[in-house]
């Protein structure tokens, strides 16, 4: 009797648990019924309230900020104190959530009711997709009309994160993808500098022409790393395609490119870049790589690097850089892009405030902080590019300063809401294409596949 | 004693002693004594209430005994207990996390036969299990059977044999990928200079179906040490008694082992490979570490069931999805354990 007794509470016990758990998740479905009329009057007394005191600078406002990387990414303080030097009455309190999985991280932040973050940073589009289909982003359109904002001062990017008409984010840094060459590498073959303006063709033809497979002392014409982006997305350069269309012949010709060049060892090869974890920065600073294909954040660390003597400056201190190569008959200087963002939470109580920030950090007073520290804004204009080509240790040479020029950007990821899971189906076949575990033909084949199941669910 | 005492005291005397008629006549021996331990219930109570307590001396004992297993038993209903039973509810659910939790019924099941990345994932699990448990068992039960002659030098092979499962999984997975690194590694080396294997066919032991290969041979060379040290456990227990007597029978050492040693060990072996299986179909952290390459994702060659839960949950937040997949490792590792309990079952009778 006892055992069934306690057997039966404990069942009571979990089911209580149970529905108390489902329960509160239908609060948030529901309760707005009667909880709409309290938050709507706190909201109003709030928007009133700092309108009146803002002025005045009233009350304390304490900001809760996600972040990654706090102590090796210099402009997280910078915009910090920037912003506290010129908002008295708002203290900006940074939580750091580690990069390697800062999205994950985040997405288990704002499941539930648990968090009190006012602001996030949103890393990546897959991790953004996934945080406004679980309505944790707050829409800014109704933020942004109020404050005017010209979303065109962002070169079409927001076009590209935008979800059924509404915004989540605003772009506050935004990465270009660039060739880095080794002077010095070409400058003992003999042979001239990459330009501005390359084919595909040109390019390759250039990289054979540095490459050395002497045992021992080998030069490698370029280097590839490991991400999907520095292979495949050659294909989305001309416009016409994009990672979310579900045909990829378009990605054919780049994989034979890169693994014709594996083959004449003019790049490392993929499984023993794989098996090895080798990063793209110990390949460049080895001094035997002529060019590599890389994100524009690779230039402050280059800079700083090199400055510290962590990079040797005799192997590759002397660098430039140039437009991504392109196809016949598409424009030179496109190039694919990764832009970081600010989002302000559903769940924050100061969302005013928290937008304040975010316009700020996105706008131009924020885009100058980011020059200064060496890193591209998303708001990027004539005056930001000379901060960052006259910063010291950047290559002096016309061309590099040139190729800070973008014509059109191509995110790597744009908006679809099931990106994420593309992302992965890509990212797989990606890898078993070049491991060589399957052709190249089977490997489009197969991404052709799994992601038209992905879209016709 | 207030009336109403009184009154509960007279009740309670009337039915324990109509309890006591009912059990003289009662043949029945099972009936017989459900009625003394309702009567022995009764009786608790009434002095209980005679003594004017509010709870009996048992169900005080009772109590204090709970109140000891408690602080063990919340934290196990909080954190594995709801959740799994949670978990169960969640693979006929559609959920993120954040919106609101709808019925899916068996959709999420449905889903399974059809997904690629599920399919693969199942197949190289079980092919990792199949592969893994007997090697396992057999390196260690080898291991344990040469470690527990009298060898010199036993304690430090003993020590060596066990140092890889006590060895951080991170540091010990960068040195495997150094050491069948595809191009540079010691073992293609040789397979290269001593086997004159051709250079393009080395094997990449990281990538395509070498990589299962891979990650069994290291599986069975971390956790071979743990299991040795469970069979020397067992081997020691056997009396040496039967040894003797198989010598003075003229037994061979095979004969030894196959009559002694062998059956001696059954219990032993029973566990071995009930943990070695279990602990087989969680394998996620070799298979990220090993095959992960850069970004620790695993490509249909590698992934494993866990890997995919985990993707589906936290990457998607498919959490109905995943607890589908879920709930099929925990048939299987279920349906093998028990077919396994039976088996030894039968084998004991």
């Amino acid at each position: 009797m006892k055992r069934k007794l306690l057997s039966i509470l404990l069942t009571a016990s979990m089911l209580a648990a149970m529905v108390s758990g489902c329960g509160s998740k239908q609060e948030e479905g529901q309760a707005p019924a009667e909880e709409a009329q309290t938050t709507a009057a706190e909201t109003q007394e709030e928007t009133t309230e700092p309108e009146a005191q803002t002025e005045a600078s009233g009350e304390a406002i304490t900001l809760k900020w996600a972040i990654w990387d706090k102590d090796i990414t210099p402009y997280w303080q910078a915009l910090k104190e920037e912003y506290e030097a010129t908002h008295e009455n708002v203290t900006i309190e940074m939580t750091d959530l580690g990069s390697t999985d800062y999205m994950t991280v985040l997405a288990t932040e704002l499941s539930g009711s648990g968090s009190d973050f006012d602001v996030v940073t949103i890393k990546d589009v897959p991790g953004y997709a996934t945080l406004v289909s679980k309505n944790t982003l707050e829409p800014l359109d109704s933020y942004i009309a109020d404050a005017g904002i010209d979303l065109s001062q962002y070169g079409g990017v927001d076009k590209q994160v935008t979800v059924n008409g509404s915004l989540y984010e605003l772009p506050f840094r935004n990465d270009f993808w660039v060739v880095f060459y080794n002077k010095d590498i070409f400058d003992a073959a003999g042979v001239a500098y990459p330009t501005n303006d390359m084919t595909f063709e040109e390019y390759d033809a250039l990289a054979r022409q540095v490459t050395d497979t002497t045992y021992g002392a080998q030069v490698y014409g370029t280097h590839y790393h490991t991400w999907r982006s520095a292979v495949q997305l050659f294909g989305v350069l001309d416009g016409q395609h994009s990672i979310l269309d579900g045909n990829y012949d378009f990605f054919k010709p780049y994989y034979e490119l890169v693994l014709g060049q594996e083959d004449d060892q003019v790049c490392r090869n993929y499984a023993d870049l794989s098996a090895e974890g080798l990063h793209y920065s110990a390949a460049f600073s080895g001094g035997d790589v002529a060019m590599l294909n890389m994100g524009s954040w690779f230039i402050s660390t280059l800079i700083a690097n090199i400055q510290s003597g962590e990079y040797d400056a005799s192997l590759c201190g002397n660098w430039g850089m140039v437009k991504y190569p392109h196809a016949e008959g598409v424009e030179a200087g496109s190039t694919l892009g990764t832009i970081t963002g600010l989002a302000v939470t559903s769940v924050s109580d100061q969302k005013d405030a928290a937008f304040d920030f975010v316009e700020w950090v996105s706008g131009e007073e924020g885009a100058k902080v980011m020059a200064e520290t060496g890193n591209f804004p998303a708001l990027m204009n004539d005056e930001v590019a000379g901060i960052i080509s006259s910063l010291e240790g950047f290559p002096t040479d016309a061309e590099s300063k040139e190729a800070l020029s973008v014509s059109n950007l191509y995110l790597e990821v744009p908006y679809a809401e099931n990106v994420s899971a593309i992302n992965d189906i890509l990212d797989t076949y990606h890898k078993s294409i070049m491991n060589r575990e399957i052709s190249i033909d089977e490997g489009i084949a197969a991404m052709n596949e799994e992601v038209g199941k992905i879209k016709a669910q | 004693m207030n009336e109403k005492q009184a009154a509960l005291v007279r009740q309670l005397e009337i039915d324990t002693n109509t309890l006591m008629e009912k059990i003289r006549q009662e043949d029945n021996i099972k009936k017989k004594q459900k009625l003394i331990a309702e009567r022995e219930k009764k009786q608790r109570k009434l002095t209980a209430v005679r003594n004017n307590r509010i709870i009996s001396r048992e169900k005080k004992r009772d109590l204090v005994a709970y109140s000891f297993i408690a602080p063990n038993f919340i934290g196990f209903a909080v954190f594995t207990l709801i959740p799994i039973v949670f978990a169960f509810a969640l693979a006929f659910m559609k959920w993120d996390g954040s919106n609101e939790i709808t019925f899916a019924g068996i959709s999420n099941f449905l889903r399974l036969t059809d997904d690629t990345f599920f399919l693969a994932a199942l197949k190289n699990t079980i092919i990792y299990v199949i592969g893994t448990v007997p090697l396992t068992m057999i390196a260690s039960l080898a291991l344990a059977i040469v470690l527990n002659q009298k060898i010199r030098a036993r304690g430090f092979f003993r020590t060596v044999a066990f140092f890889p499962y006590v060895a951080s999984l991170v540091a010990i997975t960068a040195v495997w990928s150094m050491i069948f690194h595809p191009s540079k590694g010691p073992v293609n080396y040789i397979l290269l200079n001593v086997f004159g294997v051709a250079q393009e066919n080395l094997p990449k032991w990281f990538s395509g179906n070498l990589v299962l290969v891979t990650l069994i041979l290291f599986s069975v060379w971390k956790y071979m040490g743990y299991y040795m040290v469970i069979y020397l456990a067992g081997l020691q227990g056997i009396s040496a008694e039967l040894y003797e007597a198989g010598s003075l029978d003229g037994a061979n050492t095979w004969q030894k082992f196959k009559y002694i040693t062998w059956p001696q060990l059954r219990s032993t072996t029973f566990f071995v490979v009930v943990m070695l299986t279990i602990n087989c179909f969680k394998v996620y952290d070799i298979a990220v570490m090993l095959a992960g390459g850069g970004d620790g994702k695993l490509s249909t060659s590698a992934t494993v069931l866990v890997y995919y839960i985990y993707q589906n949950a936290f990457n998607y937040w498919d959490l109905g999805y995943s607890s589908a997949i879920a709930m099929v490792l925990f048939l299987m590792v279920l349906v093998i354990t028990l077919i396994q309990f039976r088996y030894e079952k039968k084998i004991n009778s």
